[in-house]
């Protein structure tokens, strides 16, 4: 053992210069885990720290309705019971401000929040200019506001603000609040008042949007207890009861997700290093051939020689997994802190999981890719050692073939050990891969295509080589001896196709999957397209409104569609039956508030694709027309009957249609479930108006400033403030998955390089004899540049075609997104790669070129 | 000490088979000096490599110091290499990256020898190179390079000393010293030393002279039974 030992550590100090590009690989792979992990934990850390003050209380009892005494009573009760320390209740709804002076025009969407004494329970309103909160602030019609609004509406502390048609003094400026949910989108910044002064107001009329919160401070023991209990005496849908410790286990499984998806990108990236490590490690025990066999000749088996490079590879992998800590400290370091603006403030630090998985996975990742090529060790045979006479004459084919059978053994016999070392390695890097994204499943997939992949590249190379055997016959010298390269024993050939096409297949699939990610994040500026949203209409509203925008001056004229707010409560079906709310709740999101509506025709955005629409005659039965995505995604099909609670009413109505609304246009809305009209006239419901609204930022300024102070209780949502908001939120998403993706591509990039030069070294003894046989530099620059364009050309295509199917599987299986192939971005990518390779062989080998002959020939 | 019977050697080459050395018999006692020579491809290489087990015969046996060794797995003849044979190439084949005292080292540490530093350094002594040891090969001379080769070859006191080209790569005066040294080996030790050489004055300081031709043993000369089916045509004087 000593012996394996001592020439490990000898071996490096003598050799580690020539596998600083091993070193390196590990690096920046390690590097890729240790940053993506560290960041997405300490994030998720600090959120569930503050999931209390997310929550702004232990427990919350919730409901979008008003309560009735019912219920409250029934609250009250199982309050009683659970020792409950604190209790506040709570008003949430979204509606328009706007300055009581009549000078100032503007109008703004915020969140009102109306809260009672002892709001938060945990967390803290902060304040503005060292102003302590109280209730009392919001006493006398008090209102606080966020910072934007007073910007927004040209207003200063002490000023009056009109909400509905109640005015209210704007009494401190909030620099943070809890509860409010990180990344969440919001219609407008927050505004507290007092919560019975917002009952005042008359904005909570029936079908509004609001948010009914009875908040908790209970005692951890009997938390469960209660959350439990709560659930239970009220099954109905309208009642919801969360915990912080349900939010800190949402947030935990949200970002649980992110940290293995950055994961897998962040272990792809290492893949790349390790076929960066397989061939340097090819390379390196080529090289050492010599050495090998010395040590053989002196006593050594092949147990011990494969001893003393694993070691050797395992302190390498070692200390470049360390260095990528160190880089993925560094790369903390370097990320803007407006990126995590988003995410509260967190700075993020290297975890000690995160570090620990990163270097467990580089050691892990690149011992198994260098375990083939070592493998080669147990073959070289000291025999070698008699039979190099450097001087002679070069053997000929037949010659060679044969010297290479006795020196480097049998090489059509097949090796077992070889192969069943390559299927464990193929095995244990499915499960790393399984590991770092957290599903087995996931695993297997992106292994199994990547074996695929290399073996449709092994295959390509064993192609390549019988095509070009007719061009050793061609009288034109660089094509001729490229002819011959390509098919020179030793592999080459497939190496580089199998690293340059693995490297352009994950390269390429990245970045076609993050074109993906963001055509669907980008928002298509429709020309025509609606921009204004007047919501919250009520009934006898409807006629005036219409009236009034008919006078404003718009683009193009009103729409208003009556709507209503359902919860589907059962299906009974021929595939799904669904008895109560319980089991539609299992089906995830149609669980879900839906706005439904109602009328006699289809829209032109609407296409039927199964059974048929109602005609405007009168029917007996209540029928409704679903949206081609709740068939696909809850089997509910023709004739199925679905249960629907409207606001208290309980309708049962029999799927007649299946509609397809192509949702790129909206200008008439779109909508899960449409009613035949009839059923719903007398239900209880509110009028959207869509409209396209001036162009002019002041003229729209001002409408909605009229529209507001006719119609109070309306809200507007403008999609061009809504649009540059999300714009800014998608701009963050954008960069973050494209600088994940640059990471990919340019460590990639770089390693695969590396990979192509590596190469050279086999040739440097090839190019000296050409050259002392009279070969100009020229000829020889370009046989290179033959054979490694040609390399580059397929591998790049064969792994553009993959990345093509990785981008689909990807998007339409796990993604759920539309799928866009990016034919020309791909052929650009194909290109790229070849030239890359061409220039990277022929520029790694210019020292070749340069040096004279003789050194080289002597230096054997 | 090295004994061969009806050891042959054919390969496959482009489909055909190539005989690169028809059987032969040898029978070297312990401490002889024997020279193998002929002229390039006549198979001297091929029979160096036989005695040493780095490659097996096709047909006939072959022993050394009476351990049977055509039947032996590669670990146990690499074993077997370790304790009973030293080499020295023609192109030294020391390991670059290694200084010469590791390189003498290598061999004792493989077989377990205790105090193997003490033992590196007498024999970086013997071989004139005490205070060289810490230098890599590509810092020695060629005849420096082979001295060390030589140590090497003498680690773990082999009974036999297998030489192929020794001087093959050095000028006159460097390969006469180690071609002193080898035989001074050879008659302190009583280490037996078998030679591929081209050089006829070389050969002719061995005690016995194998000459081949195309594969076969055209001349034999020297002490020792050289009788046998396969003994060679005819024995050629030998001028001294």
């Amino acid at each position: 053992m000593t012996f394996v030992a001592r020439m490990a550590v000898r071996e490096i100090k003598a050799s580690w210069k020539r596998l600083l590009f091993f070193f390196l690989c590990v690096a920046i792979g390690v590097a890729a885990i240790v940053a993506l992990r560290s960041v997405v934990q300490t994030v998720r850390g600090a959120l569930q720290d503050q999931a209390r003050a997310l929550l702004a209380a232990d427990v919350v009892v919730q409901t979008n309705r008003p309560w009735d005494d019912q219920t409250l009573t029934k609250v009250d009760e199982r309050l009683a019971e659970a020792r409950v320390a604190a209790r506040t209740e709570l008003i949430e709804t979204t509606t328009m401000v706007r300055p009581a002076d009549p000078a100032k025009g503007g109008v703004r969407m915020v969140e009102l929040q109306g809260i009672s004494p002892g709001f938060p329970l945990h967390g803290a309103v902060v304040l503005q200019d060292g102003v302590r909160f109280r209730h009392e602030l919001l006493a006398d019609r008090g209102a606080l506001v966020r910072p934007e609004l007073l910007v927004q509406l040209d207003l200063r502390v002490g000023d009056r603000l009109l909400i509905g048609d109640t005015s209210f003094t704007i009494r401190g400026v909030v620099a943070s609040e809890p509860g409010r949910r990180v990344g969440a989108f919001s219609f407008g910044g927050r505004v507290l008042v007092d919560r019975a002064e917002l009952l005042g107001t008359g904005l909570l009329s029936l079908g509004s949007r609001a948010r009914y919160a009875i908040m908790l401070r209970v005692p951890d023991d009997s938390m469960e207890q209660l959350v439990r209990t709560l659930r239970r005496d009220f099954p109905q849908q309208y009642v919801s009861v969360r915990s912080y410790r349900g939010t800190e286990d949402q947030i935990g499984e949200e970002l649980q997700r992110a940290e293995n998806y950055l994961s897998l990108v962040g272990f792809v990236v290492l893949v790349l290093g390790g076929i960066g490590v397989w061939s340097v490690t090819r390379v390196f025990v080529h090289q050492k051939v010599r050495s090998i066999a010395v040590m053989k000749c002196v006593g050594a088996s092949s147990a011990q020689v494969l001893a003393v490079y694993v070691t050797q590879v395992a302190a390498l992998s070692m200390a470049g997994s360390l260095l990528g800590v160190a880089l993925a400290r560094l790369a903390l370091l370097a990320i803007p802190s407006r990126w995590l603006d988003g995410l509260g403030g967190v700075t993020p630090s290297l975890t000690t999981s995160a570090v620990l998985q990163g270097v467990g996975v580089g050691l892990l990742v690149s011992l198994l890719f260098a375990l083939v090529p070592l493998l080669e060790t147990r073959r070289v045979k000291p025999l070698l050692l008699l039979r190099d006479r450097v001087t002679a004459a070069p053997p000929s084919g037949a010659e060679r073939r044969r010297l290479r059978e006795r020196v480097v053994g049998r090489l059509r016999g097949a090796d077992w050990t070889k192969v069943a070392t390559a299927f464990g390695v193929g095995l244990a890097l499915a499960l790393v891969a399984g590991w770092q994204a957290g599903s087995l499943r996931v695993g297997l997939l992106v292994s199994v295509g990547f074996l695929a992949v290399a073996l449709v590249l092994g295959l390509a190379a064993t192609g390549l080589v019988r095509a070009v055997r007719p061009l050793r016959r061609v009288r034109v010298f660089p094509v001729r001896h490229a002819a011959i390269s390509v098919q020179r024993p030793g592999g080459q050939t497939r190496v580089i196709l199998i690293a340059v096409g693995l490297g352009a297949f994950l390269i390429l699939g990245v970045k076609a999957l993050e074109r993906n990610l963001l055509n669907e994040f980008s928002i298509e500026a429709r020309a025509n397209g609606p921009d204004l949203f007047l919501i919250d209409v009520q009934p006898d509203q409807a006629e005036p409104l219409a009236r009034f925008l008919e006078g404003a001056g718009l683009q193009s004229p009103a729409r208003l569609l009556p709507v209503l707010r359902a919860r589907v409560t059962g299906v009974k079906g021929r595939d799904v039956s669904l008895e109560s709310f319980d089991d539609v709740r299992s089906r995830g999101s149609l669980a879900r508030e839906y706005v439904v509506t109602f009328r006699d025709r289809l829209e032109p955005n609407e296409t039927i694709v199964d059974g048929q629409f109602w005609t405007a005659a009168p029917a007996t039965d209540v029928e409704v027309s679903i949206e081609r995505s709740i068939r696909d995604r809850f089997r509910i099909a023709i004739g199925d009957r679905i249960r629907f609670d409207i606001l208290g009413r309980v309708i049962e109505a029999r799927v007649t249609s299946v509609r397809e609304v192509e949702w790129a246009d909206t200008r008439a809305g779109g909508f899960m479930f449409v009613f035949r009209p009839g059923a719903l006239d007398q239900a209880p419901r509110t009028y959207i108006a869509i409209a396209r609204g001036p162009g002019d930022a002041a003229e729209r300024a001002r409408l909605q400033r009229a529209a507001v102070d006719r119609f109070p209780n309306v809200s507007i949502i403008d999609a061009r403030e809504i649009a540059k908001t999300v714009e800014e939120v998608l701009g963050n998403v954008t960069m973050a998955v494209s600088v994940v993706g640059a990471v990919a591509v340019f460590s990639g990039a770089l390693i695969l390089i590396g990979s192509v030069a590596m190469t050279k070294f086999e040739r440097l003894h090839e190019a000296a004899v050409f050259k002392t046989l009279g070969a100009g530099t020229r000829t020889i620059a370009a046989t290179m540049a033959l054979e490694y364009g040609t390399l580059g050309l397929l591998a790049g295509a064969i792994g553009g075609l993959a990345s093509v199917a990785l981008s689909w599987v990807v998007a339409s299986r796990v993604l759920d997104i539309r799928w866009d192939p990016s034919a020309l971005y791909v052929a650009a990518g194909v290109v790229i790669t070849a030239l890359t390779v061409t220039v990277v062989g022929v520029v790694a080998s210019v020292d070749v070129l340069r040096r004279k002959p003789l050194s080289v020939l002597r230096a054997e | 000490m090295i004994k061969l019977a009806g050891v042959s050697k054919t390969v496959m080459s482009g489909g055909q088979p190539l005989t690169i050395l028809h059987p032969t018999d040898l029978d070297v006692a312990r401490g002889r000096s024997v020279a193998i020579v002929g002229p390039s491809g006549s198979g001297k290489s091929t029979l160096l490599g036989l005695i040493a087990g780095l490659d097996a015969p096709t047909t006939g046996t072959i022993a050394i110091d009476g351990v049977e060794i055509t039947t032996l797995g590669e670990d146990a003849l690499a074993k077997l290499r370790g304790q009973k044979i030293g080499f020295v190439f023609q192109f030294f084949h020391l390991i670059g990256s290694l200084t010469a005292f590791e390189n003498v080292l290598v061999p004792m540490e493989l077989a377990g020898v205790r105090e193997a530093e003490d033992r590196a350094r007498q024999l970086l002594a013997e071989v004139g190179l005490s205070g060289r040891g810490h230098h890599y090969p590509s810092q020695l001379s060629g005849g420096e390079q082979q001295r060390v080769a030589v140590a090497r070859a003498l680690a773990n006191a082999p009974p036999l000393l297998l030489a192929d080209e020794p001087t093959g790569n050095l000028d006159s005066r460097n390969g006469q010293h180690v071609v002193d040294l080898l035989f001074e080996i050879n008659r302190t030790r009583g280490t037996t030393l078998a030679l591929v050489t081209h050089d006829r004055e070389l050969a002719a300081r061995a005690e016995m002279r194998i000459e081949l031709r195309d594969g076969r043993v055209v001349a034999r000369r020297g002490p020792g039974p050289l009788d046998g089916p396969h003994a060679g045509v005819a024995v050629e004087p030998i001028v001294r």
